[in-house]
């Protein structure tokens, strides 16, 4: 498999309503688990001869799980992009054991139902592949189990609660759940001093994902939730559904949904609420050119840039580690729009998860996932006298040099529990006029967890 | 009361786009007794179309009647070209509709690939807001009404008091009887082509303005509500699409303002199905061979 090979490229078409990076799980996606289920067997039979163990020979590819065409195809365009970033450093460093590493994109089409057939055609055919990563909440379901069955370290972007105390053994997971999310949409509110908040989430699964910890945060700081309401995805009015939002009067509104739906929301908002709108406040999963287009038309570019908050995982724009990420991401040529990937936090952790099972591999002196998964662990919480590294190359010196050591990467410190989870802080981040994210503020994780205490 | 009027304004206006589809969609298979799935792509056509004319510097309703003549020229050629002659070589009642689903698919994805998948928007066209009895309606909301009201009187008008509808009717009614009175049956079926077509590309235009922003699928995602207007109204009968539209409009808002409006849809739909137990062949009698056979 040619390094950047577009695997599986069906366009899938169906209205997954995406934008947004954690949507929905249809009764497709329910066939789609048991079809899985039946095709694990497979799935393993074919890794086993993809060249997964030792230390082998040729390019060592990264299997980018994700929606690389139809509506959600955006989300698979920044996950190439954010592995696209790491095998070039990976690659300039000198490569993993000596080996190239390169991404092999597999469209999971955004349907877990498309998933099911591809993955498991990639896990068989794929060569060398031996890491993962993407695999986001609409498909995760149906391919988180078919990775891990196949025995394949993974970092995932996924937001599903259910992922916060499993058991698959290689599973990793650098950002938060929905339902911290959720909280952490009230704790930007709470320093904004918005105490009246009405929350509008499309029903889908990541925006619904987000709702317990909307409301358990709500409670925590005190707050008056106005209205809490689910709303179905790109109908042609919310015209009932905006005059009992308007009636609540609150000071700023937790609103999920994908561009379609944001933007008829609050333009219908604006109509009937005398040409005004409060703030709103929403998931990185937004930040998107796709968003910032089709609301900005609808809303201006002052309510763009003033009244627009999206949260979401932090990195830290001041940190060597993101400076070097940085470069690779303006460096790599298959990406196409930088600043967005630069903005999503989310994103970033695919980079530094390659950055860690890269490291992790050259540790264990194996390719195989049974050999160097225990070593991802390691590496990014530490031993003691570990040296401290913020990049693949000062890692891979330290390694060659005997050293032990402990990554610390573009999203700060990584505290894996023992269900392999680090949540990680959070961040706040706006529009420029031109529609590139700027980071606002830090929520620190800590106060996160509080809020949902 | 003031929320239930107030949703009832919002459902008429929403309604009436489905109602301005549903009209061209039953009329058309009133006649033809084509069940014309394509309907929903060339819906996205239309919205695509004006997407594009206004940024050429039309206005939205010069973008609108572009678009719907457009889209009458191009259903009569999509009947012409390819259900005409299939209907000519015997494909069956089913094989038609399958090819119509066909030709959607492959239209919606000509679309993506010129267009992209992205969310388009036509921006801000809403206009000044308008309130009224109980009822807020923005402007552009009230020309959309009256464009539908207009359209409605001049199809009743086309229908009821000109020899042209009557031969349309006739056509209807029993083509083969029909062709052996001397009427031109194809050319009828040209026109009926055309007049749907027309009311596609308007309500697909019409749409495109209410929902602000849309995508590839606002078409096929839309084409479920104006069939089951279609379907309340009594398949093949105008008048009752309109209203059926209605119902699903007003239904949908009325639900929104008072329950869960993740639900809005199965309350609409629910009422539906207990309207047509009621009445299992649409709130006006099926009278045409197409209403006939689908209404049982």
């Amino acid at each position: 498999m040619r390094s950047g090979q577009l695997l599986n490229p069906t366009a899938a078409q169906r209205k997954a309503r995406p934008a947004a990076v954690r949507p929905r799980i249809t009764r497709r996606g329910l066939a789609a688990a048991t079809a899985a289920a039946l095709l694990l067997a497979l799935a393993a039979c074919g890794s086993a001869g993809t060249g997964s163990g030792g230390s082998g020979s040729g390019t060592i590819n990264v299997g980018v799980i994700g929606p690389m065409t139809g509506p959600a195809a955006e989300i698979g365009s920044l996950m190439s992009g954010a592995c696209y970033a790491a095998v070039l450093d990976v690659n300039h460093a000198g490569g993993v054991m000596g080996r190239k590493v390169g991404c092999a994109l597999v469209d999971d089409t955004g349907d877990p139902a498309d998933a099911v057939p591809n993955v498991t055609r990639a896990l068989a055919t794929t060569s060398n592949l031996s890491m993962a990563v993407g695999l986001e909440s609409n498909t995760a379901a149906t391919t988180i189990p078919l990775v891990n069955n196949a025995h394949i370290p993974m970092v995932s972007t996924n937001g599903l609660v259910a992922y916060d105390k499993t058991r698959d053994t290689y599973f990793w997971r650098m950002t938060p759940s929905d339902d911290q999310n959720g909280a952490a949409f009230v704790a930007w509110a709470q320093k904004k001093g918005y105490k009246r908040v009405a929350v509008v989430f499309q029903n889908n699964i990541g925006a619904q994902g987000n709702e317990p910890g909307v409301v358990a945060a709500v409670k925590k700081i005190g707050g008056t939730m106005t209205t809490n309401i689910t709303i179905p995805g790109d109908a042609s009015s919310y015209s009932s559904v905006v005059a009992r939002v308007i009636a609540g009067k609150p000071q700023a509104l937790i609103l999920a949904g994908d561009p379609q739906t944001s933007a008829t929301f609050l333009s219908q908002y604006r109509n009937l609420n005398g040409g005004t709108v409060p703030p709103v406040i929403t998931s990185t999963d937004s930040i998107t050119p796709a968003y910032f287009s089709a609301v900005k038309k609808v809303m201006g570019s002052a309510y763009m840039t003033h009244s627009m908050f999206f949260v979401g995982s932090y990195v830290s724009p001041t940190s060597h580690a993101f400076s070097v990420y940085k470069s690779a991401v303006y460096s790599a040529k298959q990406i196409k729009d930088p600043a967005t990937i630069l903005g999503v936090g989310v994103i970033a952790s695919i980079y530094d998860g390659i950055n860690l099972m890269g490291l992790a591999m050259q540790m264990a002196h194996s390719t195989s996932g049974p050999t160097y998964n225990a070593d991802i662990e390691k590496i990014a919480t530490g031993t003691p006298g570990a040296v401290v590294v913020d990049t693949y190359a000062a890692g891979l010196a330290a390694l060659k040099a005997g050293k032990q050591i402990h990554y610390v990467g573009v999203g700060g410190p990584i505290h894996f529990n023992a269900y392999h989870n680090s949540p990680g802080s959070f961040s706040a981040s706006g529009f420029d006029a031109s529609g590139n994210p700027v980071q606002l503020g830090v929520i620190p994780g800590t106060q996160v967890q509080q809020l949902l205490s | 009361m003031n929320v239930f009027i107030e949703a009832v304004g919002f459902g008429i206006a929403a309604g009436v786009v489905v109602a301005l589809g549903a009209v061209g969609f039953t009329v058309q298979f009133g006649i033809s007794n084509v069940l014309n799935i394509t309907y929903g792509a060339l819906m996205t056509l239309a919205a695509y179309l004006g997407y594009a004319l206004l940024g050429l510097g039309l206005g939205v309703w010069e973008a609108l009647a572009v678009a719907a003549a457009a889209i009458a020229l191009a259903s009569v050629a999509f009947n012409r070209l390819l259900i005409a002659p299939l209907v000519r070589r015997g494909t069956g009642f089913v094989g038609v509709v399958i090819v119509t689903v066909a030709a959607g698919i492959i239209i919606q994805y000509c679309i993506v690939a010129i267009a992209g998948p992205d969310t388009v928007s036509y921006g801000q066209q809403a206009g000044s807001t308008v309130r009224g009895a109980g009822f807020v309606f923005t402007t552009t909301q009230l020309i959309i009404i009256a464009v539908t009201v207009v359209a409605m009187v001049a199809l009743h008008l086309l229908l009821t008091r000109t020899q042209l509808g009557r031969a349309m009717r006739a056509t209807s009614a029993n083509p083969v009887v029909a062709r052996s009175c001397g009427i031109r049956t194809e050319r009828i079926i040209d026109l009926t082509w055309l007049i749907s077509g027309a009311l596609c590309g308007a309500a697909g235009v019409a749409l495109a303005i209410t929902t602000v922003s849309f995508d590839f699928t606002i078409g096929p995602t839309f084409l479920i509500y104006m069939i089951a207007a279609a379907v309340l109204g009594g398949i093949g009968q105008p008048y009752g699409a309109m209203i059926g539209g209605l119902v699903v409009g007003v239904g949908t808002q009325v639900a929104a303002a008072y329950s869960s409006p993740a639900y809005q849809d199965v309350y609409a739909f629910g009422l539906l199905i207990a309207m047509l137990l009621i009445r299992p062949r649409g709130l006006l009698a099926a009278g045409t061979a197409s209403a006939r056979r689908l209404a049982g």
